[in-house]
């Protein structure tokens, strides 16, 4: 008998919820303060197959569809924005490209032990000198005899801390007219690898975000991830499916400065009643809720188009822009909400709006998705 | 060992609201969870299987819906999964439901060594289908338990009851209710979840597969019946006061001397 | 039993559970609201009482109210074990066909009167907390908590004999112990097969339980509303000095102020002290089912609106942590 899709769907957001409720709630706070990763937990977490979510059973992954995977970075990502994009990064943008453009031996020497968290991913792109303009990228990856000899700096690496295995983009014939890239698979321990002390960040604060330093790193022609030439086409294969993970982590921020408010304002009395039942009040809230319920859909229907196997680069830019732009709006509206008691770190509304600003700026600028989304509109 | 844990999925509500036609509470687009007892028998039974080896297979008797804990129980590890579902054993009280968990039980072969219940539902609260499946199994019980213990051909089990603590030895075949503190279930793989919502079956018997007549089950087979559903009505009195902390202090320590708690005269 | 016309079936039965007696007083509540049952329907109040050496129970019943009482003394029936005490009882009952069968809701009332409700093929409702006669259908109406006591159902046994019910300790008033009171005692033959499949191999009181929340006269509980780890710590030398002893509710356990054994509500312990202030708690039903049965509450909380004022007897609106530690100078001064 042919189960209904939701049935699953909501046994997962609730187990998932649980955890998060029992583990990760009670522990946000301190990771955010200390800036630090929790590497317990996420021993847990790994145990439960967090780390390896849409990657199939046979690779040790939990082989969830992408309607589930973003059920589940939702809601870790509301008990925990560090998490939710040390998990979301790690899935969408380092262990699936390894899944989709690995050979069967990089499968096996790789995306095992990403699967079971034994080893967690990065992508590293961005430089000093290259942010939204990925092509202007300056570290180079040059052929050595059967290897490759990488070169140059890459910053603000999510998970960067606590990695086992890098994806490290690289123009592969710097010496030529036309540029080619590639995506290597670097590991932390390879000679070469250096990782700069982590950033001090104004959000995100639990993630061990750092920069990433090669000089005369040597890699063996097997971690050449696809062939030599084609980084740019994984790149942004994997951005799709990255979009949906991020959309989905700020959809989590959101929902949980929408339950905070809501909680909040039933609480709080001003001129005799509460705040709750103040219109202005009432107007925040339900723009906010409604606006989390697009956001919702719109990461729905990419996520349904991915599993369909269909086209979703529009979808996903669409809800990747939508949600995060959701989160920072229904943080600010939340804090504002929350008065004098927001500002405090008593609270953890402050938190999120810290948090939520960053969505509107990695994985592709809301700027770069509204490009995205306006070429595909065109013709031409 | 073969165990057979029997569970039952509850509305996760705190809003409760009544259907007042059919004196039952309204479900719909209330989410269900697997009664938080069950959860614990279930997990008694998974630490058994480890130490001991044998199958699981979990019983539930529900409407079609009850499908979703059944799966959720085979994603946690359970071999086997029985759904009982018929229109014919709706409005069931425990004497009923027992009589139709007690036959799929008897249907299954080989006979379970052990059968596992939580002790009591969040929702009925009554704790009688345990006891009732013993007796209709014709089965040694015990109910309440905190520890199990396996040795020689026999269980070895720990109750807490009216301010005792008993031990007692049990042979197999027998049924256990379990409480709050036997145990702490663990937290599912979602990979397992996963596989509990696409891969193999829950078997479905209906009245027809049971050894049953149409008058031995559901609200016709049920000898108590429900003739109203209600909120209590507030018998607390309700007295709000607010103030200065200082006054509400101060108010308290008035109450506590009018409750005897505090003397008169320690109270200046 | 089903039977159509209910006729031939007679009688109030009250189950005697004379163990912690003393301290445990279900069975005169029961003796005394069987008593009113029985006069409703013009008939007779019988106690059962089984045991070995029991004949103070059945004098202490006697004084308490009770009509008749039912002794059936034997050693076998000494500890109070299921199978047994199902095996007796029912052939009494198939004997004597009361139409009303009482039992308090001890934990052994509420594991033995199930089995015995099936093994008559009858109707029972668990943990009463209320009694009533329908006189027009002779018919007794069973009142339960459901949803941990958010709600309450009114449940009748039409036609099976007889109307089981096990009853919440401390729902009925017992009558007053009367020397001069007067009751038929029978001595009813009875096969004991004291086979039993369940051994007990040691019963020990119940020592040292942590916190022993449930026998306390007072429980201060602690939400997270009272801000911190450091505040909670207050309660303790509360409780202290109240005599009490402190709870908490998920949220506090949650975020590790205090160890899982001091959790109430639903999927913790139940307590019912005399008094109870709960602190910083807003009131969610999976922590208030936990506290239901508690004499008096106090509760403490800054939002005049949040639900556990609906079930507090006195609320004070404000800050928990601030008129707790108020509370705690005054008292430190006083006791």
């Amino acid at each position: 008998m042919v189960l209904d899709p939701k049935m699953k769907q909501a046994v997962i957001r609730r187990t998932v919820r649980k955890f998060a409720e029992d583990k990760l709630v009670p522990a946000a706070a301190e990771m955010d303060e200390k800036a630090e990763f929790p590497a317990r937990l996420a021993e847990e977490m790994a145990a439960l197959q967090y780390f390896g979510l849409e990657i199939p059973a046979a690779y040790a992954g939990a082989g969830l569809d992408s309607v589930s995977y973003a059920i589940v970075i939702e809601e870790i990502s509301k008990a925990s924005g560090a998490m939710g994009l040390c998990i979301s990064v790690h899935n969408s943008v380092s262990a699936f490209p390894v899944y989709e453009f690995g050979k069967e031996s990089q499968r096996q020497a790789f995306l095992i032990p990403m699967a079971k968290g034994e080893k967690i991913g990065t992508f590293c792109l961005t430089e000093p000198n290259a942010g939204s303009d990925a092509s202007s990228i300056e570290t180079t990856a040059v052929r050595d005899g059967d290897g490759y000899i990488l070169n140059g700096s890459k910053i603000f690496v999510t998970n960067g801390g606590v990695s086992g295995l890098n994806l490290i983009f690289a123009i592969t014939n710097p010496s030529e007219k036309g540029r080619e890239y590639s995506v290597f698979v670097v590991e932390s321990e390879r000679e070469g690898l250096e990782k700069g002390a982590q950033e001090d960040l104004m959000g995100m604060r639990g993630n061990p975000v750092c920069p990433i330093v090669l000089n005369d790193c040597r890699v063996p022609r097997g971690n050449l991830l696809g062939d030599e030439g084609q980084g740019m086409r994984i790149a942004l294969a994997t951005l799709e499916g990255g979009r949906i993970g991020i959309g989905s982590q700020a959809l989590g921020i959101a929902q949980a400065c929408l339950e905070a408010s809501v909680k909040y304002a039933q609480e709080r009395y001003q001129f005799g009643k509460r705040i709750a039942d103040f219109g202005a009040i009432q107007g925040f809230l339900a723009d906010m809720a409604t606006r989390i319920e697009a956001a919702r859909l719109l990461i729905f229907r990419a996520s349904s188009l991915r599993d369909r196997k269909m086209p979703h680069s529009r979808e996903s830019a669409m809800a990747k822009l939508f949600a995060s732009e959701t989160a920072v709006d229904a943080a600010r509206i939340g804090l504002q909400i929350h008065g004098g008691y927001g500002y405090s770190k008593a609270y953890p509304i402050e938190r999120y709006y810290r948090d939520a600003k960053v969505c509107e700026i990695y994985e592709g600028t809301s700027e770069v998705q509204r490009i995205v989304i306006a070429r595909s509109l065109m013709n031409k | 060992m073969n165990i057979v844990v029997c569970i039952k999925q509850v509305p996760d509500t705190p809003n409760i609201r009544i259907d007042r036609e059919r004196m039952t509470i309204i479900r719909d687009g209330v989410e269900s969870i697997i009664n938080p007892l069950d959860h614990i028998a279930l997990e008694a039974a998974l630490d058994l299987k480890q130490k001991e080896g044998g199958k699981i297979s979990v019983l539930t008797m529900g409407p079609s819906q009850s499908e979703e804990a059944l799966r959720e129980a085979i994603a946690a590890g359970a071999d086997e999964a029985i759904l009982l579902t018929d229109p014919g054993f709706a409005g069931a009280d425990t004497l009923a439901t027992s009589k139709v968990i007690a036959s799929a039980i008897s249907r299954m072969d080989p006979f379970p060594d052990l059968i596992l219940c939580g002790k009591q539902t969040i929702d009925s609260d009554t704790g009688h289908v345990g006891p009732q499946l013993a007796e209709e199994l014709n089965l040694p019980q015990v109910c309440g338990v905190t520890e199990i213990h396996v040795e020689m051909n026999a269980l070895v089990v720990k109750q807490l009851s009216d301010g005792f603590q008993n031990t007692y030895r049990v042979s197999f075949p027998a049924l256990l209710t379990v409480s709050q503190g036997l145990n702490v279930p663990r937290h599912i793989p979602l990979g397992d979840l996963e596989k509990a919502f696409s891969e193999g079956g829950v078997l479905r018997w209906g009245l027809k597969d049971l050894n049953l007549r149409a008058e031995e089950v559901g609200f016709s087979g049920s000898a108590t019946t429900v003739v109203r559903l209600y909120r209590p009505p507030q018998k607390r009195k309700g007295e709000i006061v607010s103030g200065s902390s200082q006054t509400l202090a101060e108010h308290l320590i008035g109450k506590l001397v009018s409750l005897s708690i505090l003397d008169e005269d320690e109270a200046e | 039993m089903k039977t159509k016309q209910n006729r031939g079936w007679e009688g109030v039965w009250v189950f005697g559970d004379y163990r912690n007696y003393f301290q445990n007083r279900v069975t005169l509540q029961l003796i005394a609201k069987g008593n009113q049952l029985a006069r409703k329907l013009a008939t007779d109040m019988t106690v059962l009482v089984l045991g070995s050496q029991i004949h103070q129970y059945a004098m202490e019943y006697t004084a308490h109210g009770a009509d008749v009482v039912m002794v059936v003394d034997h050693p076998s029936l000494k500890n109070y074990q299921v199978e047994t005490y199902v095996r007796v009882v029912s052939k009494l009952v198939q004997c004597f066909k009361p139409e009303i069968f009482l039992a308090g809701a001890t934990a052994f009332g509420r594991e033995f009167f199930p089995r015995l409700a099936k093994r008559l093929n009858t109707g029972l409702s668990a943990d009463c907390v209320a009694l009533e006669i329908d006189r027009s259908k002779r018919l007794l109406i069973q009142t339960t908590p459901a949803f941990g006591g958010e709600l309450l159902a009114d449940i009748i046994t039409p036609e099976h004999r007889p109307q089981m019910a096990t009853v919440h300790p401390g729902v009925f008033e017992e009558r007053i112990h009367d020397q001069e009171a007067t009751a038929r005692i029978l001595y009813p033959e009875v096969d004991i097969e004291a086979e039993e499949r369940v051994q007990l191999i040691r019963s020990k009181p119940e020592q040292g339980r942590k916190g022993g929340l449930e026998e306390a006269d007072v429980v201060i509980v602690g939400g997270k509303g009272l801000g911190s780890k450091e505040n909670f710590q207050m309660l303790f030398e509360l409780a202290r000095l109240l005599g009490g002893e402190v709870g908490a509710t998920r949220p506090v356990i949650l975020s590790g102020w205090t160890e899982e054994s001091r959790l109430l509500g639903q999927t913790g312990k139940n307590v019912k002290p005399k008094l109870l202030i709960t602190a910083g708690t807003s009131g969610a039903v999976q922590y208030t089912t936990g506290i239901h049965g508690a004499e008096t509450i106090i509760a403490i909380n800054r939002d005049p609106h949040a639900p556990i004022f609906k079930m507090a007897d006195l609320g004070l609106v404000g800050d928990a942590k601030t008129v707790l530690s108020l509370l705690l100078e005054k008292l430190r001064k006083r006791l």
